[in-house]
């Protein structure tokens, strides 16, 4: 029996891949030519392209298909960065005041297993269709993952740095700062990414339902009207911007472990 | 004057609901500018003495003196260098050995001139822009070291310092730590399990007994050092060859020994 | 550990006394805002014994559960089947990575419209976006989990000269086992997400319609009681899923 499973050149990856693709494509065309699948509902590879290529010129429910994304990802935006901002600092304070812990634990733990989507309802009351209604959404997807993140690695930081800099005068200020940040910087990063996974996914099911713009809500504009490749617009564009998102994270990531050797 | 005293030092410690004394009851004097080793059998609470003087840990009776004035918290007057270096992995060497500076209120200029200084005692002058990881163990420890003297502190505390290293850096370490503590002697409070390492840098020598931490003697190496003129060696293989040396390491370690005896009775 | 939980109920104890205050006593936050206590309890009644949006409470968790469960147990076999087959033949990985990659970052509840299009209102929907959302995660966990198998150990397996179900059954499996875990922990999560967000956007019955309804009456109380099922319900299947992690790995001090 062979137990290595020996690594493929460049050509062997390349050539499977290909099959995979072309067997995807295979199955697609079949699937729409054979008339299994009603016409309307599944429309040809091409077909999505062409109309992809349509929403970025013309407006489609109000804006072109650009505009749609800037509004999605500006609220995006918004809700994340106000989830960073308050989590990260919270962690860490968590992390080394046990009054804070013992206030903020409970609180956070019988909130944070209610699904972010099901905050839309409250979301829409409290802000209508303004911006506040996502961002809530947005905001209670994104903020879990940043406090478990920040507080674990917070926590997690070896006693001995922050004796040698209470040996070296650093108050509590500066052990907060240069210190605990620094320490807990991997793991507050890696939180930045599920975060940002958590909250794009939040927008896009806030935009289900209680928007007047952004990619989701032309996506259900578009299912209203049984326009499939509108729809499939709509996926194929939040995919790309999640993935250049994640992307970006990604990148960070690498270069804080520039450093990282000695953890 | 900065020397150190323990008076009547006792720390208890409490460990799965159970209390136990970790150091039973140390009085002792280091003098200002004396370089004092302490050691014993693992667990005989040298460490926790040293902890005492750095402020890192409090006695439940007796105090800690430094300088006259009774220990509370840790601070740069009374440098630490830990065995597990302790450099800020995000930060350069110069951002390591500058963090402490910053505290003491000194201007820029000042502080670059006073890293400078103490990075060229460490033969450390071209590293400033490395980081930790890019160096080696014993280089870690030299930053180390060099972040503890640009405070100039009053007192220098070194946890198994060396403990760390392999071998051979060791004694090549030892070897820089002698020629500082001849050319610019501070009061230090040296903590090792390595008697050979004590009897070579140290002017006195305690041996604690096992847990609960007692003072069990406290030899004179300095009186011997100069009679028998170690400091004409200027390699550690040629001192530690010398009849004086070994008869004084062997005598420490059967001090050792009886300590570890008590582990059979 | 006994101070703690005196802590945390002291705390949860206090943010109760402050609802009551802030609704029921001086009317600072107004019914129309937030439901006050009595609203709720009212509210909770109404649900558990006359049934509101098509059901009652005992109903709407059934369905929504049920659901869940199926989809979760569906996708997860084949997520998991799927991460083994990528996980151990790296010519299976080659083959099926583009498509993979190329849909997964799509976020499950992207996929809510297509479903919506392709099945209409019915439960085939929500269960084919269930299945997206709890896809992903088994696959990506069950592939890191079989390939975290070290080769000093794949190197005395074959020493031991083991067949190839031996292999797989009692190194290869095993050895993934807790990041399989991790993957259904995720699966699990998303699938519940993705289930109530379906079931907000339309649906007859189930936990995400009584938000649903609520939030078209403007019915306050209500939203709150559909919320705090929603959180309990996921509460306790992830319990429960760790109730299982436990009893199947009992070589891991968890």
């Amino acid at each position: 029996m062979n137990f290595s499973d020996r690594n493929l050149g460049r050509r062997e990856v390349a050539g499977f891949a290909a099959v995979g693709v072309i067997a995807f494509l295979a199955i697609w065309y079949a699937a729409v030519w054979s008339g299994v699948t009603p016409r309307k509902f599944l429309p040809t590879p091409l077909e999505v392209l062409s109309e992809l290529y349509r929403l970025s010129v013309e407006p489609f429910v109000g804006y072109t298909l650009l505009e749609h994304l800037v509004s999605s990802f500006k609220r995006f935006f918004y809700g994340f960065s106000l989830a960073v901002t308050i989590a990260t600092p919270l962690g860490l304070l968590m992390a080394i005041s046990k009054p804070v812990r013992v206030v903020v634990s409970p609180i956070f733990e019988s909130i944070r297993f209610v699904a972010p989507i099901a905050w839309v309802p409250f979301a829409a009351l409290w802000f209508g269709t303004g911006i506040g209604g996502p961002l809530l959404v947005i905001f209670m997807g994104a903020f879990p993952p940043m406090l478990i993140n920040s507080f674990r690695g917070a926590l997690y930081v070896d006693r001995k740095y922050l004796e040698a800099a209470q040996m070296l005068g650093a108050g509590p200020v500066r052990q907060m700062t240069e210190v605990l940040l620094p320490a807990a910087a991997p793991s507050i990063v890696a939180g930045l990414r599920i975060s940002a996974g958590l909250g794009w996914q939040s927008l896009v099911g806030a935009e289900l339902i209680v928007a007047s713009s952004g990619v989701g809500y032309m996506m259900v504009k578009g299912q209203a009207g049984i326009q499939t490749a509108t729809v499939m617009s709509g996926m194929i564009a939040i995919g790309l911007v999640g993935l250049i998102i994640d992307f970006s994270l990604r990148q960070l990531e690498r270069r804080m472990g520039r450093y990282k050797e000695t953890y | 004057m900065a020397d150190i005293v323990f008076e009547g030092v006792q720390r208890k410690f409490v460990q799965g609901g159970k209390e136990f004394l970790a150091v039973g009851g140390v009085d002792l004097t280091v003098a200002d500018r004396e370089f004092v080793a302490i050691v014993g059998p693992s667990g005989c609470g040298k460490t926790t003495c040293m902890r005492m003087v750095a402020g890192l840990e409090t006695p439940t009776s007796g105090r800690v003196l430094v300088g006259g004035k009774q220990v509370t918290q840790p601070g740069p007057e009374r440098a630490v260098v830990f065995q597990q270096f302790a450099l800020f992995p995000w930060k350069t060497v110069r951002g390591n050995v500058e963090f402490g500076l910053r505290t003491l209120g000194l201007p820029a200029d000042q502080r670059r001139e006073r890293v400078a200084q103490s990075l060229a005692l460490m033969a450390l002058t071209g590293y400033e822009d490395a980081y930790p990881h890019q160096l080696s163990g014993g280089m870690q420890q030299r930053v180390a070291i060099a972040r503890a003297y640009v405070l100039q502190p009053d007192v220098l505390l070194m946890d198994e310092p060396f403990g760390a290293l392999d071998a051979q850096t060791r004694v090549v370490m030892q070897e820089e730590l002698v020629r500082l503590a001849r050319t610019n002697p501070k009061t230090v409070l040296f903590i090792t399990h390595a008697v050979e390492e004590a009897v070579y840098l140290a002017d006195r020598v305690v041996v604690m007994s096992r847990r609960p931490g007692l003072i069990r003697e406290i030899v004179d190496v300095k009186s011997t050092r100069i009679a028998e003129r170690w400091d004409d060696h200027a390699r550690i293989e040629d001192v530690m060859d010398l009849n004086s040396f070994v008869h004084m390491r062997s005598h420490i370690w059967r001090l050792l020994r009886e300590q570890h005896l008590g582990d059979d009775q | 550990m006994f101070l703690r939980t005196l802590y945390s109920g002291s705390v949860l104890i206090l943010l109760v006394l402050a609802w009551f205050a802030l609704t029921q006593w001086t009317g600072v936050i107004s019914g129309a805002r937030f439901p006050s206590p009595k609203e709720t309890i009212d509210a909770l009644r109404i649900i558990f014994l006359d049934g509101y949006s098509n059901g009652r409470l005992h109903e709407h968790v059934l369905q929504s559960v049920l659901l869940v469960t199926m989809g979760f147990a569906v996708s997860s076999a084949f997520g998991v089947v799927t991460g083994i087959l990528m996980g151990a033949n790296k010519k299976v990985e080659a083959v099926i990575n583009p498509i993979f990659s190329l849909l997964r970052p799509i976020p499950p509840l992207a996929w809510i419209p297509l479903a919506i299009v392709w099945l209409g209102l019915e439960n085939s929907a929500k269960i084919l976006v269930i299945f997206v959302a709890a896809y992903v995660p088994c696959v990506i966990n069950t592939f890191a989990g079989i390939r975290s198998l070290e080769v000093p150990q794949r190197e005395a397996a074959a020493m031991l000269g083991l067949s190839q179900p031996v292999y797989y059954l009692e190194v290869l499996i095993p050895a993934a086992l807790p990041m399989i875990f991790t993957g259904l922990r995720l699966s699990l999560q998303a699938s519940w997400t993705t289930l109530v967000a379906s079931e907000l956007v339309g649906a007859m019955r189930g936990l995400g319609s009584i938000l649903n309804q609520a939030s078209q009456d403007i019915l306050p109380p209500m939203i709150l009681v559909g919320m705090v099922s929603v959180a309990l319900c996921g509460w306790i299947m992830t319990q429960g899923l760790g109730f299982i992690e436990r009893r199947a790995m009992p070589w891991r001090s968890l």
